[in-house]
């Protein structure tokens, strides 16, 4: 009975995902476990944070509901422990009040209650304007909370096309090489007078050197003077045309990169390798240094 | 030679993962032998109301037999009595007032398999968890072939399950992972057992052209294909690839096909067709450039190995061990745990061509040599054989244990179902050699 056989096919997961786990954590410096990520996303802040949690009728809600459930606050005076709306009733009151007095003395207990009352007036007060302060915090921070996510969103969005435009820089930079004549190198900086010639005798010599020069620029001339310069130009000339060649090559390669985010259609690079990074072609390194066997013929 | 195959639900119109397992199962061996299928009255997984009528019916040829289910399922009292045997020291009788519990309950189902056993060769048993299968195994033990379509969840540490997997005559496995779980939990490694899964029918032609006009979708997009449910892990792949979209705005789309659960995302870059037929279905992943497959918890996912037989990779959630095991085994898919991982696998996959080529091309041998229909039925019928070689043989069989008398079904022993699950150890059976011992495990 056949039972599974594990074959891969020259594709092994394990292997890419350790390079893509690799790319991770070079990019973001810390790479949390799992459970370190459970962790921090337990912490329900979101909750809070939604938006949608805040009602914008929240003061009058509160009003309404608090209207509807406390208990509405006493008034409490020295008189109130007698009153009644009987007038027989609140003359007995106060014809017994003294012999009420020689059992115990209600003062105290009328003027804690009078304070109380008090109390719960100024506390009636002041609730609304805590949750007043309180609605306008959690708005202000649901505010700055989306503001985070835009934020975060957008520094994902750089990075991301950043590393994109460090990969084809880089990518770039190996076929780079100095042609003579096209761009002037960079000098160290130097002061005006310097670059005029100081005497007669050094402006008649810089008009032989030219002179010269363009003696040997003789177009039918040009293969045959490469050749006679010897091996090592011949080398160096390969090598740029090779260089040449292999910058062909990478722009092709860079243009059809950036093709594949710009044209919808076409989606796939030619690149044999996974990693993005291959892109920028090791072997690029040889060709610059060929380059440099240019610069010293020059 | 005759089979029974006995599953809680049967019908053309249920799609549920095991029921559509067995069905399919009932269809390519009556090719084979002659097969009938018992089942019960029931069409909803959750109450397991009677709503079909009791008695035997033709359902694409085969003659399927259902009987009533004694009571339904009450799912507060089902989840009292999870809470306790899943989290809490409790005994064999909580037990089996769980499976009692969670049904569906038809003893008319076991009895009927008792008397017909006789002329019965196997009687093929869908999903370990249910009532019907631990009640038919034990009466039937000798002839009782299970598939258990297990999942990671805390059912496979009850202590009622073990003496089960050990007494049956074979287990057919969903994946390798489903049968390392179930060897650490049950210690049933000298039952015959084999990683089969099942096949799926792929059109021989699809029109991922015909797909794109119909629907109009022009850009190149990712597919999801199933329930649009949080528990597949859609809400993640929402959030994670509304990230993606923003970090990289000419990317891949993203197209859903399935009924929705929970919201979706309005975004110009996701696409929700609803439920489309299988022929729209097929042409829509072979128009994509990959199957994404979000969920956490799969015995062995039908979509995934579609998308192998048409050639497509698959990005999947790295914490399903099975479908982590899956892509590593075949070479055809990549994973991801969290945020990072899914960009840069879903990046290396849409923006490289030979990586996705070649993923695609591993899927679909993985496929041709695994998950055809030939091959399934291949795998069945050889274990039959064996079994029958066996009997020839007069090879010694185990009885199923018997269960604790009246007083040990009472003592609370037994350990909480999670931990004993939390104990097994996890990861993706990825390497070693063909064979259930051979292979090791990756976290």
């Amino acid at each position: 009975m056949t039972d599974f056989s594990i074959r891969s096919d020259n594709v092994d997961v394990e292997q890419i995902m350790r390079q893509i786990r690799s790319r991770i954590r070079e990019k973001r410096g810390v790479d949390y476990t799992e459970e370190e990520i459970r962790e921090l996303a337990n912490v329900k802040l979101e909750k809070f944070l939604d938006p949608r949690g805040v009602r914008s009728d929240l003061l009058e809600q509160f009003r309404r509901k608090r209207e509807a459930s406390l208990p509405p606050n006493f008034k409490f005076e020295d008189t109130t422990l007698y009153e009644t709306h009987r007038g027989f009733l609140a003359f007995m009151r106060k014809l017994l009040n003294p012999i009420l007095k020689l059992f115990f003395n209600p003062n105290p207990l009328i003027e804690a209650l009078n304070i109380q009352s008090k109390l719960n007036a100024q506390q009636a007060a002041l609730e609304p304007l805590y949750y007043e302060v309180i609605h306008n915090l959690v708005l202000e921070t649901t505010r700055l909370g989306i503001d985070v996510k835009n934020l975060k969103m957008r520094v994902e969005s750089m990075s991301s096309r950043l590393d994109f435009d460090e990969r084809r820089a880089r990518a770039l930079e190996g076929v780079v090489q100095y042609r003579p004549g096209a761009v002037a190198p960079l000098q160290p900086p130097t002061s005006g007078d310097e670059r005029q010639p100081r005497t007669e005798s050094d402006q008649a010599e810089r008009r032989n050197r030219r002179r010269r020069r363009r003696g040997r620029r003789r177009p039918d001339d040009r293969t045959g003077a490469r050749g006679a310069e010897g091996p090592r130009s011949a080398e160096s000339a390969s090598g740029a045309e090779a260089a040449r060649g292999t910058e062909g090559v990478e722009s092709a390669a860079g243009e059809n990169r950036e093709r594949s985010w710009d044209d919808g259609g076409t989606r796939h690079n030619d690149s044999q390798s996974f990693a993005p990074e291959s892109n920028s072609g090791h072997g690029d390194r040889s060709d610059s240094s060929s380059n440099g066997g240019n610069d010293s013929e020059s | 030679m005759k089979l029974a195959i006995a599953v809680q639900r049967y019908g053309a119109d249920i799609n549920g993962g095991a029921e559509l397992h067995a069905r399919y199962v009932a269809e390519r061996l009556a090719r084979h032998a002659q097969v009938e299928v018992v089942t019960t009255c029931a069409r909803d997984y959750v109450t397991w109301k009677n709503e079909r009528p009791a008695g035997v019916e033709q359902i694409n040829g085969i003659p399927v037999r259902r009987f009533p289910v004694v009571h339904e399922r009450d799912p507060n009292h089902f989840g009292r009595l999870s809470r306790r045997v899943f989290d809490e020291p409790h005994s064999i009788a909580d037990e089996l007032a769980w499976l009692d519990g969670e049904g569906p309950a038809s003893p008319a189902l076991i009895d009927y398999l008792e008397r017909a056993s006789p002329g019965l060769d196997f009687v093929l048993f869908f999903s370990y968890r249910y009532y019907h299968a631990w009640h038919g195994a034990r009466r039937v033990s000798s002839q009782a072939i299970l598939v258990p379509t297990a999942e990671r969840d805390p059912a496979i540490g009850l202590g009622i399950f073990g003496p089960t997997f050990r007494g049956v005559r074979a287990v057919m496995y969903n994946s390798h992972e489903e049968r390392a779980m179930i060897h650490t939990a049950t210690g049933n490694q000298a039952v015959p057992g084999v990683v089969v899964g099942i096949g799926s029918e792929i059109p021989s032609r699809s029109e991922p052209q015909r797909f794109r006009k119909k629907h109009n979708i022009q850009r190149p997009f990712a597919i999801y294909v199933g329930r649009i449910d949080e528990n597949k892990g859609c809400k993640e792949l929402f959030d994670f690839f509304l990230r993606y979209a923003a970090t990289f705005p000419r990317g891949l789309d993203l197209v859903l096909i399935g009924s929705p659960i929970i919201p979706i995302p309005q975004h110009p870059r996701i696409h929700h067709l609803g439920f489309l037929p299988d022929e729209d279905k097929f042409d829509g992943i072979a128009a994509s450039d990959l199957l994404i497959m979000p969920s956490y918890f799969e015995s062995l996912s039908m979509v995934a190995l579609e998308a192998w037989a048409l050639g497509r990779p698959v990005l999947a959630n790295g914490r399903c061990d099975v479908l982590k095991g899956q892509c590593i085994r075949s070479g055809a898919g990549l994973y991801y745990e969290r945020y990072e991982e899914f960009a840069e696998t879903l990046y290396s996959l849409e923006s490289n061509g030979p990586l996705n080529a070649r993923l695609g091309r591993n899927g679909r041998d993985y496929f041709s040599q695994h998950y055809t229909w030939p091959v399934i039925e291949g795998k069945y019928l050889d274990m039959f054989d064996r079994l029958k070689r066996d009997d020839a043989a007069g090879a010694a069989r185990k009885a199923v244990e018997p269960l604790p008398g009246w007083l040990g079904r009472r003592r609370r022993d037994q350990r909480p179902a999670s931990q004993v699950l939390a104990d097994i150890p996890s990861g993706a059976v990825v390497s070693g050699r063909d064979g259930a011992h051979d292979l090791s495990r990756s976290a």
